[in-house]
């Protein structure tokens, strides 16, 4: 079985009196262990397919099913749990919580879980000795690099073992050696760990890496290899 | 955790939260301080109403209070003054007159109290209100106590003779020699321009009343429960006589301590209404700040109810924090205000109302309402202010706060 699996799925923002298709009747199967790239130009409906999949959104039509879930029937309160135990986000944006120090932001979701301290440290060295960010336990987001904040936010995502990690263009404010290095990594986690990820992007290095890569235009499926 | 991330984000806006901070921590002392003030004024006219004359409860013959009736007096066995002594701070037996009181050439009306001094000071405090010589001694028979405005009236000072002159009991005219041995200055205008005190075997021999009382007046240790203490106390009178207790002498007085706790709330909320706001202000701007970082926690999981917590908790923290301060602060300025008070009586002159008299002063009482009901309300204030930011927070879709810029 698919661990994500899009059947019919549209989406219909409201714009004006207009309506804006941003996904259109779009099936799609993704399997545990993928690395997969979303790939098209601004506007083809990559950032909204990622929040479909990651339980941000409801589809207007069709199913999303993630990990035997049916997406579009839960409640917000639901999703949240969903979100929580199944996924991780990545965004472009980085999106650390200013307040909370590097340890704080990758331990945020373990703590969410109810996960105990000493499990939730033990969790955190591992994943800061993985992410080459030792050291940088106890700084605020804002005295980190962008790779760095970019690492911490990667650690976020993970801490938890979610089922998928999301990755919306996840690479877009870094710099080329930055962003090398983070797909090396991400790729190196998706080889040894087998964690899935889904990402999207328009980068052609990033497109590079992946394994699998679903192009979009206009919200349709243009090409999936 | 969910503490940690409030407390933080308070921090976050440092001006923003001193500014709301101050706005609380001044409203808050302020309203102690306000509120100590006015029990004080309101313990100053209970005082004035209670402990300058008529003590916290009288024992008198049915009716006596309403008429005075000269007719209208009894007499009471030792057993009974011994039974109520245990059960009370102090009381005293009176004889009541009413006549002229002339001093070298002037005369004017008086109300004349016959007590026993020794027993009279235990029940009021006019020896804490003498302007000049000295109060009544036990064994002093033609002695006489006087108010202020009476003695200038009558152009008398401690060591004058004065002449009283009324109605005894008999028919007879009763008429004699008194020496001013005190004056007193209560401030209470009735009081100092026709109260006298003198010995109440003097009286009694003058009105042809031996061993007879028109009056018992009772000092109790709760003022407040006067009325409840005089229900106890009818039971073991005979039916010829009745007690009222302060509230029945006096019913305006009650009803401006009934008031109070009304008056009270209502300068409670007028400040805080004002002080919520600027909260509410405050809270709304800093969670439409932070309309993505509230998308991201959502996204990463957290539910819309801990989203909503921590909000509260923010706004409670604050609270907590102004509460602390601002209690300090208004205690500290309460204490200022109950040891040092502020002397008004070069500009203002007591004023007398509902019975009591209100001094020219402000004074403070330190009641523990005065400070528990300022911070119950502030707390509230707080989580009602917070409430609807908070909410909103919870309230906000996740994919639309996170694209927010
Ligand atoms: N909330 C919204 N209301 C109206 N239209 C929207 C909304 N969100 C997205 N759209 C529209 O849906 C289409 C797909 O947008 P989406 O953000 O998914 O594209 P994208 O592939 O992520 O583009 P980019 O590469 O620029 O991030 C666009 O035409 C966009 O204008
Ligand atoms: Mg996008």
């Amino acid at each position: 079985m698919s661990l994500i699996e899009l059947k019919s799925v549209s989406k219909i923002y409201p714009l004006g009196n207009q309506q804006v298709v941003a996904v259109a009747n779009l099936s799609l199967k993704i399997k545990a262990g993928e690395f997969t790239v979303l790939a098209g130009p601004s506007g083809s409906g990559k950032t909204t397919l990622l929040n479909l999949i990651g339980c941000l959104d409801q589809p207007s039509e069709g199913e999303v099913w993630l990990d035997g879930h049916n997406v579009g029937k839960e409640e917000a309160k639901q999703l949240a749990k969903l979100r929580l135990n199944k996924i991780g986000f990545i965004f472009q944006s980085y999106n650390l919580i200013p307040v909370l120090t590097a340890a704080e932001n990758a331990e945020f979701t373990l703590m969410l879980l109810g996960i105990d301290k000493v499990k939730r440290r033990q969790r955190i060295v591992e994943l800061f000795a993985e992410l080459g960010l030792q050291g940088l336990e106890d700084r605020n987001p804002s005295d980190l690099s962008g790779g760095q904040q970019q690492r911490v936010a990667i650690a976020r995502a993970m801490a938890a073992q979610p089922a998928v990690i999301l990755a919306d263009e996840p690479t877009a404010s870094l710099d080329l050696q930055t962003s090398e290095d983070l797909l090396a990594l991400m790729q190196r986690l998706n080889e040894t760990q087998g964690v899935t990820f889904v990402f999207s992007s328009h980068d052609p290095l990033v497109i590079s890496h992946a394994r699998r890569v679903v192009s979009l235009r206009d919200g349709c499926l243009e090409s999936d290899r | 955790m969910l503490w940690r991330l409030a407390i933080r984000n308070i921090w976050r806006n440092r001006r923003r939260t001193l500014l709301t901070l101050s706005a609380m921590v001044v409203s808050s002392a302020l309203l102690i301080l306000c509120l100590g003030i006015f029990s004080g004024m309101l313990k100053d006219m209970l005082a004035s109403a209670t402990e300058q004359y008529f003590g916290h409860l009288e024992i008198s013959t049915k009716g006596y209070q309403e008429d005075r009736d000269m007719f209208a007096n009894f007499s009471v066995s030792d057993d009974f003054l011994l039974l109520l002594q245990p059960q009370v701070l102090g009381f005293s037996p009176r004889l009541r007159s009413f006549g002229l009181l002339s001093g070298q050439d002037k005369s004017s009306p008086v109300e004349l109290l016959g007590v026993e001094p020794e027993r009279e000071r235990q029940v009021t405090s006019l020896q804490d209100h003498l302007q000049a010589g000295s109060y009544l001694l036990a064994d002093d028979h033609e002695g006489a106590l006087i108010g202020a405005g009476l003695a200038r009236r009558l152009a008398v000072k401690p060591g004058d003779q004065l002449v009283f002159v009324t109605q005894a009991a008999d028919g007879s005219i009763g008429n004699d020699l008194l020496t001013v041995r005190g004056v007193f200055a209560t401030g209470d205008q009735g009081h100092d321009n026709g109260l006298v005190l003198v010995a109440l075997p003097w009286l009694q021999q003058l009105l042809v009343l031996p061993g007879r009382l028109h009056e018992i007046a009772v000092r109790i240790e709760h003022p407040l429960q006067a009325a409840a203490f005089a229900a106890q106390l009818r039971q073991k009178l005979p039916t010829t006589l009745e007690v009222l207790d302060w509230g029945e002498l006096l019913p305006e007085m009650r009803e401006v301590v009934a008031s109070y706790d009304v008056s009270r709330l209502i300068i409670v909320s007028i400040l805080y209404v004002a002080t919520g706001l600027g909260i509410l202000n405050t809270f709304f701007m800093s969670v439409m700040e932070r309309t993505r970082e509230f998308g991201v926690l959502m996204a990463v999981g957290m539910r819309p109810g801990q989203v909503r917590l921590m909000v509260l908790l923010e706004t409670l923290a604050m609270g907590l924090l102004a509460l602390l301060i601002g209690v300090v602060f208004g205690v500290l300025l309460s204490l200022y205000m109950a040891y040092v008070g502020i002397d008004l009586s070069g500009s203002l002159t007591p004023i007398t109302y509902a019975g009591g008299t209100i001094l020219p002063r402000l004074h403070a009482v330190l009641e523990v309402t005065n400070v528990l009901v300022p911070a119950a309300v502030l707390l509230l204030v707080c989580l009602l202010a917070g409430f609807l930011p908070a909410n909103r927070a919870a309230r906000m879709q996740p994919v639309v706060a996170i694209r927010e810029e």
